[in-house]
């Protein structure tokens, strides 16, 4: 019987030891995913290797309400989705930098860019995309009309954008910009001139 | 007894002592990590500002960081050394001041001096949390003067903030309840047959004598008020709908009986009910008189609290007052305005648009608030323009691209009024929901901070001449929008 006891308490004992160490493993996984949200507001790093090729990119600033235009270079896949998927990585990893002029929800990506036919690209963004964005009509505008002509910009064949959040279609992106409908790139060519 | 069977006896007791003990720990563990995400909050009233502060519960007390209680005051600097804590906090102006704590203990020191916490101090994620019971004690002793815990209503006063407000009953016909506030107030407003509760979030209204006061009046029956969850409420009961209305610049709110029928779009307009031809009405409807009015649409509301424009100011709340001034500055011209909502409730994108063109307004203004960029940005939809007819059926996706014309010498003279008024300003086109679904013209309007300063945006000055402007434009353009028969 007191044999029986002592069994039982010896396991008991184990549990409470195994328990500490899961405890100390969940603090640490914790910390680990907190570092790791950290660095995922770095710049996204290009996809393949090859010489770098300028693109160009539109970029948003919060303060005056623009879009600027500039070049920078990235190491594009041949491909022509992956390659769209690349300039939008590059537009992204301006806006995830600590430095931003029009920072975007931490640890936001570009999942995938589909192509309907020749024109119509259809991107797929992550949670973090549409989950961290900030909210407000013109920091939405700006965000959507950024990738519209990035796009465009640099495959001229992109005509029609269509932006999906973690594979689903959104009615807003964060509150106010309209996600249910195709993106003209000449309407937004409009708009662009307006924000320049 | 055998000597065996009292040892036995004896093991099972400490073995079941220690499977107690091991639960209990256990618990305590997992319910410090589940516990992360704010049960209830606690709303702090500060001469400067107000603003919510998560509360932690910890073995069922309620615990409040320091860093989220102590930020809005002034600059903090908080770290943490294995388990000590250490907070520097400067006040405005002031010289740094130091909290020392050790997480799991109840000692500490504030300001040099030493401090016993009534529970031990937590340490969570990086942050330290202290008993809710001591908060007002701490800030007292960091920032000298007065403060007031209400700790059941989870309310913190920091200095004389406290506005109480007075009740004045006039029995006239019809009966009004006149509550006066010393500032303006900017409660949201719920109405339910026969009471009207206004719910302070960020006012700090105190009672002002008995908390429930009845009165001997056909039309309103009492007033109770009460706090609770770091907020304040009035309720006004009455044997008949009742009707609450700003006045004095938001410094009075007058409780009246509600107009029966409703007056015209008040509040929200019902969606037009389906004809039913098994039941045609027995009266044909006599054609009612064209009339000009202005739909304004403060944005978001309920759940939905939009843009955060600072930790304790959501958009929501920005517009539904920017709306009530707008909405005031077109009756001050002479143009009917009601508002799509006059209280704190969510409605769909859809709805918005739908209850919109049922009430056929000859403007439709959206209003929004947002804490990034500078100065107000007037909105007209993006939509190529299409040579549809007003009239006639309408896409839903694309109805506002037969009002484009229209609805661009709105957003243009709106511009001007504020350029007149020197707010910074910009005319674009935005793909902004529901306004492409609007089959009347239609702006929308976003405020940003004037200059930078994120808690002017909701400041009585600069709404007003926003409101103005939008009033003035809309007013200077009004002979070229048609009155539209209901």
């Amino acid at each position: 019987m007191t044999r029986r006891v002592l069994l039982m308490f010896a396991v008991l004992a184990l549990i409470a030891l195994g328990l500490t160490f899961y405890a100390l493993h969940l603090k640490r996984k914790v910390a680990r995913d907190e570092q790791l949200a950290a660095e995922q507001q770095r710049a996204l790093a290009p996809l393949t290797n090859g010489p770098p090729t300028p693109v160009t990119l539109y970029i948003a600033s919060d303060s005056d309400g623009t879009l600027r235009r500039t070049q920078v270079k990235v190491t594009l896949p041949p491909e022509r989705t992956e390659r769209a998927r690349a300039v939008l990585r590059a537009l992204f990893g301006e806006y995830l930098q600590s430095s931003s002029s029009h920072p975007i929800g931490a640890g936001a990506d570009v999942r995938d860019v589909y192509l309907l036919g020749d024109d119509t690209a259809v991107v797929d963004t992550n949670a973090a995309f549409g989950d961290a964005h900030p909210s407000g009509v013109l920091a939405e505008e700006l965000t959507v009309a950024s990738i519209v002509v990035t796009l465009n910009a640099n495959d001229s064949k992109i005509q029609r954008v269509k932006i999906l959040i973690n594979g689903q279609e959104r009615e807003t992106l964060a509150g106010h910009a309209d996600l249910r409908r195709f993106y003209e790139a000449s309407n937004i060519g409009q708009v662009v001139k307006d924000l320049q | 007894m055998p000597l065996s069977g009292r040892r036995s006896r004896l093991a099972w007791a400490i073995t079941a002592g220690l499977a107690l003990l091991f639960a209990a720990l256990l618990t305590r563990q997992a319910g410090v990590h589940a516990q992360s995400p704010a049960q209830n909050q606690l709303t702090v009233y500060s001469p400067q500002t107000s603003y919510s502060v998560p509360l932690l519960d910890v073995n069922g007390q309620p615990y409040a960081g320091l860093v989220e209680l102590f930020e809005p005051l002034g600059s903090v600097d908080a770290r943490i050394d294995g388990k000590k804590y250490k907070l520097h906090f400067t006040p405005p102006g002031g010289r740094p001041l130091e909290v020392q704590f050790t997480g799991g203990k109840d000692k500490g020191k504030v300001r040099g001096n030493g401090y016993k916490l009534p529970a031990n101090f937590v340490l969570q994620n990086g942050r330290g949390y202290v008993p809710l019971s001591v908060t007002s004690e701490m800030i007292s002793r960091l920032l000298g003067g007065e403060t007031e815990l209400h700790p059941a209503a989870r309310r913190l006063f920091i200095g004389n903030v406290q506005a109480r407000y007075t009740l004045e009953l006039h029995k006239d016909n019809p009966p009004r309840l006149l509550l006066g506030f010393s500032s303006p107030v900017n409660p949201t407003i719920a109405t339910e047959p026969g009471r009207v509760r206004l719910t302070f979030r960020r006012e700090p209204i105190v009672s002002s004598g008995p908390e429930n006061v009845p009165y001997s009046d056909p039309l309103i029956s009492g007033v109770n008020f009460s706090e609770h969850d770091g907020l304040a409420e009035l309720d006004v009961t009455g044997t008949a709908p009742l009707m609450a209305n700003f006045a004095d610049g938001g410094r009075t709110i007058i409780i009246t009986g509600a107009p029966a029928p409703p007056p015209v779009a008040q509040e929200a307009p019902p969606p037009p009910a389906p004809a039913n031809p098994q039941n045609p009405s027995p009266q044909p409807r006599q054609p009612a008189a064209p009339r000009f009015l202005v739909l304004i649409d403060p944005a978001h509301g309920g759940n939905d609290i939009g843009a955060a424009i600072t930790p304790s100011l959501p958009e929501k709340d920005v517009v539904l007052t920017l709306a009530r001034r707008v909405q005031h500055e077109l009756a001050n011209r002479g143009i009917a305005a009601g508002l799509l909502r006059n209280s704190d409730v969510a409605i769909t994108l859809d709805q918005r648009a739908t209850w919109t063109n049922a009430a056929r307004p000859a403007l439709y203004i959206a209003l929004h608030a947002a804490n990034t960029g500078q100065g107000v940005h007037v909105f007209t939809a993006m939509l190529p323009a299409a040579s549809l007819s007003p009239q006639g059926f309408l896409p839903w996706d694309t109805a506002q691209a037969a009002f484009l014309d229209l609805s661009g010498s709105v957003a243009g003279s709106v511009a001007a009024e504020l350029e007149s008024r020197k707010l910074p300003n910009a005319t674009l086109l935005a793909p902004l929901r529901p306004m492409n679904n609007i089959a009347a013209p239609a702006i929308a309007v976003e405020i940003a901070p004037p200059a930078g300063n994120v808690d002017e945006i909701a400041s009585a000055a600069y709404q007003e001449q926003v409101a103005q402007s939008i009033a003035a434009g809309v007013a200077a353009v009004r002979a070229k929008l048609p009155e539209v028969r209901p």
